[in-house]
Order: C-alpha cells, then sequence, then structure tokens
C-alpha cells in the first residue's frame, strides 16, 4: 500500500510539526506509513522527536532544492512495551 | 524503544545544486562588500553597524536560532534545544557587559548607571510589554530578529509579520505619552550592582540562568525522548584541501549546533556594546514606521521622555533615510540571506492556507505594540537587558514565557 501523503510546503513555524503529528495520529490500524514533503529545516529535527515519541521511526531524503521528502513508518510494538 | 532517523540524499543533482549555491553565495558576499566599502566612504559607523548586521543575520541563520521557538517549544514540545543555546549566549553576554560595566561605572556605590546598557525603567509596560510580544511571536512563527532571518530565507510570512511590527511600533509610538504621563515616569530602573557590586551581580545572573537551565532540562526529561539532530556520516579527510572543504561545509552549508550559535551571538553582542551599544533594533524599525507615517502626515506628535531612557526605545523620525542601525537591520537581512543562499536553504515559501497571513500579520503587531511599550524584544529587552545585569530585563523574560505559553495554545486551536 502506498503511504498516505501530506504536503506541508511554504507552511509557516511549527504547523509542518503539528501537521504532521495530526497526521500521524489520524492513521489507521493498517496504514503503516506517512510521507510528508516540506520546505522548513527545522522540522527535520522537530518530526523525528515527535514521530518517535508516537512510536514511528524516520526517514529523511532530501528531494530538492531546499526541499525533504521525510517517510515515517510504524516501529513495530515490542514486547512488553 | 528503537528509534532509527536516516538520512539519505539524491546525489546527481545535488553536487550540482551545491556549486551553484557556492556560486551565488559568493556573488552576494561580494554585494555585501560592495556595500561595505560605499557606507565605509560616507561614515566609518555605518560599515561597522553593516558587519555586525551580516554577523548577526548570518549566525542566525546558520543557528536556526529563532527566540521564539526557545520559548514555544519548551511548552509545545517539552525540548529545550534552543533555550539552552539562548542561555549559553546570555551566560557570555553576562561576563563580557561586566567587564565592560565595570569599566564605565567602577563605583557602583555612586548610584549611576552604565550610560548605553539596557537597564530599563520596571513597571507594568514591562509586563504587558513581554506578554505581548511572547503571544505575538508565537502566533506570528517568529519574533523581530526571527521575522528578520527568515524573510532572508524566503518565507513570505515574515515579510507579512515585519509588516505587522512596524505597524504595532506606530500603534504603540500613538499610545506611548499616556503611558508615559500615566506610568513609566513613575518607575524606577534597577541594575543588580547597586545592590551587590559588579561581582555580585555577575554571580547572582550567572546562577540564575544555570537554575533556568536546571529547569527546561527537567521539563525535557519529563517531556520523554529528544531526538538530537542527524549528523551526516564522518569520513576521514584524505588531504588538506578535502579536510578544508568539510571545514567549510560544516560553517557553510551545514546547520550549526545551538550551542556555538548561542555562544557566537553572545559574544558578538559584547563586542557592539564595546564598539557602541547593546545589540537591538526595534527603536530602529519604529524610526521607519513612523518616517513612513510622517510622510503621509499621520505621524504621532512628539514623544515624551525618550531623551532619558537607553535601549530600543521609539524613535521619532528624524528626516533623515541612512543612519548606522539602519544597516544593522539590513545586514541582518542580507547575512541570513547570504547565509541561506550558501546552504541552499533559500526558497521563496508562500503559505496556502488564508489564515497564515492574518496570523501573521496579527501576531506582528501585537509584537510590535509590546516592543514599542516594553522598550525591545526578545533581543534589546532581554537577551541585551540580562547581561546589563537589569532586573527588567528578567521580568520581560518571564513574561515572554508566559506569553509564549498562552500562543502555543492559541496557534493548537488554529489549524
Amino acid at each position: 500500500m502506498s503511504p498516505t501523503k501530506l504536503d506541508v510546503r511554504g507552511e509557516i513555524c511549527p504547523y509542518p510539526m503539528m501537521r504532521t503529528v495530526s497526521a500521524l495520529k489520524k492513521l489507521t490500524g493498517d496504514e503503516q506509513a506517512l510521507e510528508v514533503v516540506t520546505d522548513h529545516a527545522p522540522a527535520l529535527e522537530t518530526i523525528p522527536t515527535q514521530a518517535a515519541r508516537l512510536g514511528f521511526r524516520t526517514d529523511i531524503e532530501e528531494s530538492g532544492a531546499s526541499e525533504w521528502r521525510i517517510t515515517i513508518t510504524r516501529t513495530e510494538v515490542e514486547e512488553g512495551a | 524503544m528503537a528509534v532509527e532517523v536516516r538520512r539519505s540524499a539524491v546525489i546527481g543533482p545535488r553536487s550540482d545544486r551545491a556549486n551553484r549555491n557556492t556560486t551565488l553565495a559568493l556573488i552576494a558576499w561580494a554585494m555585501a562588500v560592495v556595500v561595505y566599502v560605499v557606507a565605509h566612504a560616507a561614515d566609518t559607523e555605518f560599515s561597522m553597524f553593516w558587519v555586525f548586521g551580516l554577523a548577526f543575520g548570518f549566525v542566525l541563520q546558520r543557528g536556526r536560532f529563532c527566540f521564539a521557538s526557545a520559548f514555544r517549544d519548551i511548552f509545545l514540545l517539552g525540548h529545550a534545544r534552543t533555550m539552552k543555546g539562548l542561555l549559553l549566549g546570555l551566560a557570555v553576554g553576562a561576563v563580557g557587559f561586566g567587564l565592560v560595566m565595570g569599566r564605565q561605572v567602577p563605583m557602583t556605590s555612586l548610584g549611576i548607571y552604565p550610560p548605553s546598557a539596557n537597564v530599563l525603567p520596571l513597571g507594568i509596560h514591562t509586563v504587558l510589554g513581554g506578554l505581548l510580544f511572547g503571544i505575538g511571536m508565537v502566533v506570528a512563527g517568529g519574533c523581530v530578529s526571527g521575522s528578520i532571518y527568515r524573510m532572508g530565507e524566503g518565507y513570505v510570512a515574515s515579510w507579512v509579520a515585519f509588516a505587522g511590527v512596524m505597524g504595532g511600533l506606530l500603534v504603540s509610538a500613538y499610545t506611548w505619552n499616556w503611558w508615559w504621563e500615566a506610568h513609566i515616569s513613575r518607575t524606577q530602573r534597577f541594575w543588580l550592582p547597586h545592590w551587590i557590586g559588579h561581582s555580585g551581580a555577575l554571580v547572582v545572573t550567572l546562577l540564575a540562568l544555570a537554575a533556568v537551565y536546571v529547569w527546561v532540562v527537567s521539563i525535557e526529561h519529563r517531556a520523554g525522548m529528544v531526538i538530537p539532530p542527524v549528523q551526516p556520516a564522518h569520513t576521514q579527510p584524505e588531504s588538506v584541501a578535502d579536510d578544508l572543504r568539510s571545514g567549510a561545509r560544516r560553517l557553510f552549508v551545514q546547520g550549526w549546533p545551538v550551542l556555538p550559535a548561542g555562544a557566537v551571538l553572545g559574544a558578538l553582542n559584547v563586542l557592539l556594546f564595546t564598539a557602541k551599544e547593546p545589540w537591538g533594533f526595534t527603536g530602529e524599525v519604529s524610526r521607519w514606521s513612523i518616517g513612513a507615517a510622517s510622510v503621509v502626515n499621520i505621524a504621532p506628535g512628539p514623544l515624551a521622555g525618550l531623551e532619558s531612557l537607553p535601549g530600543c526605545v521609539l524613535v521619532p523620525s528624524d528626516g533623515r533615510f541612512f543612519n548606522h542601525m539602519l544597516f544593522l537591520v539590513a545586514g541582518m537581512f542580507f547575512g541570513s540571506f547570504a547565509a541561506a543562499v550558501g546552504a541552499g536553504e533559500f526558497k521563496i515559501r508562500v503559505p496556502k492556507r488564508p489564515v497564515r497571513y492574518a496570523q501573521s500579520l496579527g501576531g506582528g503587531v501585537i509584537m510590535g505594540y509590546g516592543s514599542g511599550i516594553g522598550m525591545g524584544c526578545t533581543i534589546g529587552a532581554f537577551f541585551s537587558a540580562i547581561p546589563s545585569f537589569a532586573l527588567n530585563g528578567w521580568v520581560f523574560g518571564g513574561f515572554l514565557a508566559l506569553g509564549a505559553w498562552i500562543g502555543t495554545h492559541i496557534i493548537r486551536r488554529i489549524d
């Protein structure tokens, strides 16, 4: 299944991170990944942290001039966690 | 929990882009040199403030040193990344300012104030100014310095916020005489060395900064994990040229870690204070908006009490266009622009949602009004005031934090 996409280019601080978080919270159980496109460099630090707190891992790819594609994937829930 | 952050890059177009960025950055810096030479011929103070402005703008952009996020992210995310850098910058500033003020006022028992340090009247205007500024900077997505460096990065919303700041400063100028008569003229300035001497003031300031540091670290721990920024893989340089190139990359392309950025900003502030006065610019921005208002004959009349006040108080238009402070603000903008171009981070960013323009403008106006009555922004009334051993800096900072907390609640409700 292709990941759900979220385009937050042009957004002001801190909405790239906030809108990513609310999109992650809306992912249903069978959706495993969210793909975010952003041009806001500070979000490259805030999104991985917030994603990790929600149980996701992040993969950042520079996709253009001052533009990044962030793939956020659900991590397996660890035993006893 | 296993946490993984990977970074990869598309290799081909990236190296072409890097070369183009270097060329564009060199052109930008060459233009900065031309401005320096022309300004130097007109007035050496112009060129000196231009260089300071460039340096501040460069470091703000490289460190992504956003004062609004320093306060906001404590409440929004439980992060204190930028706040830690800010505290270090204040500590560096305090040591340096302490040395300068010790020379300016050797005898603290005489009740004299250092002439150019940002020791400001403390009162309700400080409280309300800090509170409004804190709310406005979070709603607008950046304070005044943050908006200036993001204007250089190509954020259209920051231009809107800056226009709002100019408007808010003008509104504060219309109400200034009321504030002065009703309150500010009756308030006092509080300078710590008058009570506990220079060394006592330095020790108390550093201890208080350390206490804030402990507080924000405890907030981080309560909020849970924080992922450190991912650094590109480190490889052993093969030659001297390689080594120099990777050093230049760390300086000009990769974002700076926040602690060196904060320390350098603090040190630049000390240098500027040594040369003339502490860092601050909302007074200058008010000169622009009052000047623009006077062109269309809606400028406020004479403003009371300004000559007795240091720092970033409102500056009535003097009919001239250039002064040294204009070069400081323009330099901050241009230094950030050149830094962003060199790092490949310049891009015209246009918000798609109309509400962003409204909140940038509205937040800007609130900030502008707050800095008008508070006599400064996160820089003049805070980053330059705490190192001045001025009590108003701590009060303004405390209410900046409260305002940022309120602002955080507001932006959560604006989608």
